[in-house]
């Protein structure tokens, strides 16, 4: 439904340009939660305020349902945003700020105040609709953002960083509440976040941006499981990295070797990283495909269900193991230990070796 | 031993100062409204409490001229400064940037830099001409010499105002499928009202106040109350000055109260 084919964005001239977006492409479908993630500066504003029509963009294609928007006027877009700081209107109560879309459309009263008590309703702010704006709290603020942006039906909903602004716990029950009412009204949404752990509840699909390029798109489990780069699997979840010869359809780690995990039958032979998750690094000998080494523990760091275990390989490498708390048992290790650690085959990953 | 820290207030000599100022500033203005209230002729010589002179003023045919004159022009030169200086200030706040921007801000502001007789004289010089061309006399040039130097003190408020205003409103706006116009109807003017009013009241007390420009350009027979209060001056002094000084005074206070309560409120 909405197509964006090597959308680029250049802000200033000569040599102080910055090129905010380069290149990007990607296709969302209609009814998806779609996320944008990425660290603070990657651009995920930028393609939102591309997306809205505030900006033009320097190149490229922004197609929805078949017609190529990218020159369209914001204020003809059937797409409406909720922005970061919500941009409410202070000088009008909450159900004018809700009903503005509608009567700046030319829209009937009646119906104007249907939509209002509707959207209202939906978002539970029926009991303050006449408060003004500017005297709500936050997690109120945030609610009729999202209901003035409902109100007119857009195609899509642009979200920057909705809930940036929420102390954890208020932020915990926006994001359920958001994710119910996506599912309600089926509407597409297109969210921004750089918190990682709220893209990976929400979302059906999350892109990852960094340097204003797009990393990888895919579905939360296939971002967690499978990473494309190093980029990407150090920014969801934690990581290990380890330098990694290939060869001839083994895979070597300081003399230990394996069979190439299947789905990685990369052309040429050479070193490569190899990327492990901590709960899959086994304390023992692990399954007999395992690429099997010793470590020398550091540290250990005690988080209530799992215990997280700091080492260095001989090579001085760092390597984290993740391991669950037995209900009654003792230390897994000691600080100083030499200790048996074990990769098992199919936990490998193999990255292509660029970029930090 | 612990260094405090700077306090102006702590500063030998401040409050003298202060409380010195004030005095000087105020004492006068209250002999002057008390003056207003005596009932004696002679200025000076208090013989107890009377609106006498008040009633004389208003009964005074040329002051009542003069007045209606001064109110005709503050109004309609705080008018038109206003809605220029409005558009100045959306132009150097709203629009792209654009080449020229700091000149236009420059020229609105250069009344206040300039000195008023030196404008003063100019404008005289070149409206001489201008009235034995054309034969007009009535009072056109004081609105439009008025409106000059009203425009940089309806300028300030307003432009205060625009810049402390959230883009992001406007982006909103356009977003929610507002026009320009319906966006500018919707969200920029009331948001900005507040500043109009006071920028409008500003100019109107600056014009009312006026003596330089309105002395040196005004057609014969035409009097401001400022021009007519210093005819009066040389001529007769007798208490009705007070009294016609006191009004002016009331006048002032209310809109500078009217324009503070307004920017107060809604700020
Ligand atoms: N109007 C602008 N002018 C110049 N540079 C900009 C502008 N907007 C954004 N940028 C730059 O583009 C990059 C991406 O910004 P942004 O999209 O806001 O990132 P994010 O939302 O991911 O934090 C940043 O380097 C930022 O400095
Ligand atoms: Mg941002």
């Amino acid at each position: 439904m909405l197509d964006i084919r090597d959308l680029t964005k250049q802000f200033g001239k000569g040599d102080s340009a910055v090129t905010a977006l380069h290149q990007v492409s990607l296709s969302i479908a209609e009814g998806e939660f779609f996320t944008l993630l990425g660290p603070s500066g990657c651009g995920k504003t930028t393609l939102l305020r591309l997306i809205a029509g505030f900006e033009p963009p320097s190149g490229g294609a922004l197609v929805l349902d078949g017609k190529d928007i990218a020159l369209m006027p914001p204020n003809q877009r059937p797409v409406n945003t909720v922005f970061q700081s919500y941009a409410l209107f202070p000088h009008m109560t909450v159900a004018q700020n809700v009903g503005f879309a509608l009567e700046a459309q030319g829209r009937p009263k009646a119906e104007v105040a249907r939509v209002v008590e509707k959207m209202l309703a939906l978002v539970q702010m029926t009991h303050l609709r006449d408060r003004k704006s500017a005297a709500l709290s936050g997690g109120q603020q945030q609610r009729v953002a999202l209901a003035r942006a409902l109100a007119p039906q857009p195609r899509i909903l642009l979200l920057d960083e909705p809930l940036s602004a929420l102390d954890m716990k208020l932020r915990k029950e926006m994001q359920v509440e958001l994710k119910r009412l996506q599912q309600e009204t089926g509407l597409t949404f297109i969210f921004v976040t750089h918190d990682q752990e709220e893209a990976l509840t929400m979302s059906d699909r999350i892109a990852v941006m960094n340097g204003g390029r797009l990393q990888q798109i895919a579905s939360p489990r296939e971002l967690y499981d499978l990473p494309e780069n190093r980029f990407v699997a150090s920014f969801i979840g934690e990581s290990n990295f380890l330098m990694a010869q290939k060869l001839a359809g083994m895979i070597e780690i300081e003399g230990s070797k394996t069979a190439l995990p299947s789905g990685f039958a990369a052309a040429y032979d050479g070193p490569v990283i190899v990327m492990i998750r901590p709960e899959h690094v086994v304390l023992g000998q692990g399954p007999s495909d395992a690429i099997r080494l010793t470590a020398q523990v550091e540290r250990l760091v005690y988080f209530g269900t799992d215990t997280h275990i700091h080492m260095r390989l001989r090579d001085g490498t760092p390597l984290v193991a993740r391991v669950q708390n037995a209900l009654r048992g003792g230390a897994i290790a000691k600080v100083g230990d030499s200790v048996p650690v074990a990769f098992p085959q199919d936990a490998l990953r193999l990255l292509p070796d660029t970029e930090a | 031993m612990a260094e405090r820290a700077f306090n102006i207030r702590r500063l030998p000599g401040v409050a003298t100062l202060a409380i010195g100022c004030f005095v000087i500033l105020y004492i006068p203005m209250v002999i002057l409204v008390g003056n207003s209230f005596n009932a004696g002729k002679v200025i000076g010589h208090w013989e107890g409490v009377s609106l006498h002179w008040y009633v004389a003023a208003l009964h005074n045919e040329a002051f009542l001229a003069a007045a209606q004159t001064s109110l005709l022009l503050a109004t309609l030169a705080a008018l038109i400064a206003t809605i220029t200086a409005t558009m100045a200030a959306l132009a150097t706040t709203r629009a792209a940037d654009f080449r020229g921007q700091g000149a236009i801000h420059l020229i609105v502001n250069q009344p206040l830099m300039v000195p008023e007789i030196v404008l003063a004289i100019a404008l005289l010089i070149i409206l001489a001409q201008v009235k034995q061309a054309t034969g007009y006399t009535g009072l056109g040039y004081l609105i439009a010499a008025h409106t000059t130097f009203c425009i940089p003190f309806a300028y300030m408020p307003i432009r205060a105002r625009l810049e402390g205003m959230d883009l992001s409103l406007e982006t909103a706006a356009a977003d929610l499928y507002a026009s320009r116009f319906y966006t500018f109807r919707r969200v920029t003017l009331p948001l900005l009202a507040p500043g109009i009013l006071a920028g409008f009241m500003l100019a109107f007390v600056v014009s009312l106040d006026d003596v330089v420009m309105s002395d040196f350009l005004k057609s014969p027979g035409q009097e401001t109350l400022p021009t007519y209060l210093m005819g009066e001056l040389r001529r007769n002094l007798t208490s009705e000055i007070y009294a016609i000084s006191s009004l002016l005074l009331l006048i002032s206070v209310l809109i500078v109260a009217g324009s503070w309560a307004a920017t107060r409120k809604k700020a």
